[in-house]
């Protein structure tokens, strides 16, 4: 995994923290002077793929703390490792996307603030450092999202902001039960704290993380902000309330479970509704959510699946928002330029685990030595995955097409090319069962498609996505979880 | 100590009661507020589980050992505290903007007018 040994005395703490200050104080630097702020996102984005490199060649997690007996502290680790990699990758790509568009320097100024916040998401261990990382990830997306100044953006921006902050109060009343059981913030005080407690935080994370019926804010969200944004939503930031939900699933057996039911029931949801979607980016934004599910259900492997995830979807969505059209019937009709088919064709391949990008590998490690149960839901979900997919398969290409914008072909670059590379973490594999398995899969999910699903008009409803129902949902995803911990 | 405890959570439930009932964007907003406060009032209630006295070495004088206060998660609560009144204001604030367009600011109207 490693190029040099990194020797067992090494200290990563200075970089981390070097790494997290300097990233902040060059947002704000670059906000002062415009001229640079182009350049030291850039050199942001390197250096977190830095540390995520440190990250790897550990040979062992590493922890500081930095209060005494109170838990408060910060961990490097290969888990973490991955999401710091998505983030680098991500965050560049949509840079690199966004570089000639003439944004002001608070774009990228707020850019830089996300990325480093997620970094901090990404490092920290305890469940103080946790909400205030979020927190401010919340508010830095929010200025992100709401960059255009439209009506309908700030309002969805506005909901986001109520129904994140609402969750982050539970989980802070959460985090006070902890507390006043074990005396520490540390993620291991979850063990012994009450059921409530549990509780509690968990719907504070799965608000963020878009899980199951707390995430329906999600859709609307990811699939009307600008293309860039939409990217770096579904890429990265949901990721960060995830970290923690995998975190806390490690803990123990009986968290591992409710973290693996969470992560099925939303693989399948979200999969049942991104199979109907009738909107290119509204079903990239469902499929964020079941895949989030996949992540959940093997935290063993979900780093590696949320990499290949993060640059996927980054990659689908900048794609679907340079195509002719949003809606999938007016797709089918018009032919679709090469240049786009092909990253299409590769993104889609990937994130259905056809054996040619990295996607397969994390299908094929995510779905290694989980029990039967979980084993059939989840391919079940990676059948609903392929035929939603195939969508965008099945356009019909042609090799005279409009011009190629350059800052989009060198994000498809950077995140294809990490998914390509990507391939050699888990080489093995490639063996003639998993290969048959995942082209099976694949196929069956285009046959249906052909079969059953391009026929269906049939439209799920979206009642569900008002503001006052997901307040409802919220609590309702708080009684499922009390009842699931008590019984 | 039930009490206060009791009418922290009070607090909590009246302010997400107010989050379903009220139609209201600037009522939602205070109602969350209503919630941040009972929050807040938690992590007062958890610091004063040791005691009530400040805990500064050499303030107080007495015979026996000293309830002092836990200092720990009132240091942590300010965090929160900032963190909410500024995002608070940011939401404030866009309210604001939509007001300009919809100026009776009801949820249900808002969401007709930019649901696709």
């Amino acid at each position: 995994m490693t190029l040099f040994a990194v020797s067992a005395e090494f200290n990563a703490a200075p970089w981390a923290t070097v790494v997290i200050c300097l990233a902040l104080m060059a947002g704000f630097t670059g906000y002062l002077l415009p001229a640079t702020i182009h350049f030291l996102t850039l050199a942001v984005c390197l250096s977190t793929g830095f540390l995520a490199y440190l990250a790897f060649s550990l040979p062992e997690a590493q922890f500081w703390y930095l209060l005494d007996s109170f838990g408060v502290a910060f961990q490097l680790d290969a888990l973490s490792g991955y999401f710091l990699l998505t983030n680098a990758l991500v965050t560049l790509a949509v840079l690199v996307y966004c570089w000639n568009t003439g944004r002001s320097a608070f774009f990228y100024a707020q850019l830089i603030i996300l990325h480093t916040s997620l970094n901090s998401a990404f490092l920290c261990a305890d469940f103080m450092s946790l909400y205030v990382a979020l927190e401010v990830v919340a508010i830095a997306a929010f200025c992100l999202m709401t960059y255009p100044r439209e009506p309908r953006i700030i309002w969805l921006g506005l909901r986001y902001l109520l129904l994140s902050n609402t969750a982050m109060l539970f989980y802070l009343i959460g985090v006070a039960l902890v507390y006043s059981n074990s005396q520490s913030f540390a993620f291991s005080g979850l063990t012994q704290a009450p059921p409530e407690a549990t509780a509690l935080i968990f719907l504070g994370l799965l608000t963020k993380g878009g899980i199951f019926l707390a995430g329906l804010w999600l859709p609307q969200t990811h699939g009307e902000a600008a293309t860039p944004m939409s990217a770096l939503m579904s890429g990265v930031v949901v990721k960060a309330g995830i970290l923690g939900l995998l975190r806390c699933g490690l803990l123990s057996d009986q968290l591992l479970l409710l973290v693996q039911g969470l992560g099925v029931a939303t693989a399948l949801f979200g999969v049942a509704y991104a199979m109907l979607a009738k909107d290119t980016k509204r079903m990239l934004a469902f499929h964020t959510v079941s895949q989030m599910g996949f992540v959940l259900a093997a935290p063993v492997a979900g780093g590696f699946y949320a990499l290949t995830h993060g640059l996927v979807k980054s990659s689908l969505f900048l794609l679907a928002g340079n195509l002719p059209s949003r809606d999938f019937k007016i797709l089918q009709k018009t032919p679709i330029a090469a240049g786009f088919w092909v990253p299409l064709l590769l993104a889609s391949s990937s994130i259905a685990g056809f054996p040619l990008l990295a996607g397969f590998e994390a299908k094929t490690l995510t779905l290694k030595g989980l029990p039967p149960w979980l084993a059939i839901a989840l391919n079940i979900a990676a059948v609903g995955t392929a035929i939603s997919f195939s969508k965008f398969v099945f356009l019909k290409p042609t090799f005279v097409g409009k011009t190629y914008p350059l800052g989009l072909g060198i994000a498809l670059a950077v995140l294809l090319g990490g998914l390509a590379v990507g391939n050699v973490v888990y080489w093995q594999a490639f063996t003639a069962s998993n290969l048959l398995k995942a082209t099976l899969t694949c196929g069956v999910g285009a046959g249906l498609y052909w079969g059953v699903v391009k026929r269906l008009t049939l439209k799920l409803p979206d009642g569900g996505e008002q503001v006052d129902h997901l307040i409802g949902m919220m609590s309702i995803s708080l009684t499922i979880l009390f009842a699931w911990i008590l019984v | 100590m039930v009490g206060p405890e009791a009418c922290i959570f009070a607090t909590v439930m009246i302010g997400f009661l107010g989050l379903i009932y009220k139609r209201n964007l600037l009522m939602k907003i205070v109602a969350m507020d209503v919630i941040s406060t009972g929050v807040i009032g938690y992590y007062c209630f958890v610091a004063a589980r040791t005691g009530v006295t400040t805990p500064i070495v050499g303030a107080e004088v007495s015979p026996g050992p000293i309830q002092y206060a836990d200092p720990l998660p009132q240091a942590v609560i300010l965090t929160a505290i900032v963190i909410g009144f500024s995002t608070q204001i940011l939401m404030l604030v866009i309210a604001m903007k939509l007001a300009k367009e919809n100026p009776t600011l009801e949820i249900a109207a808002i969401e007709r007018e930019y649901w696709s």
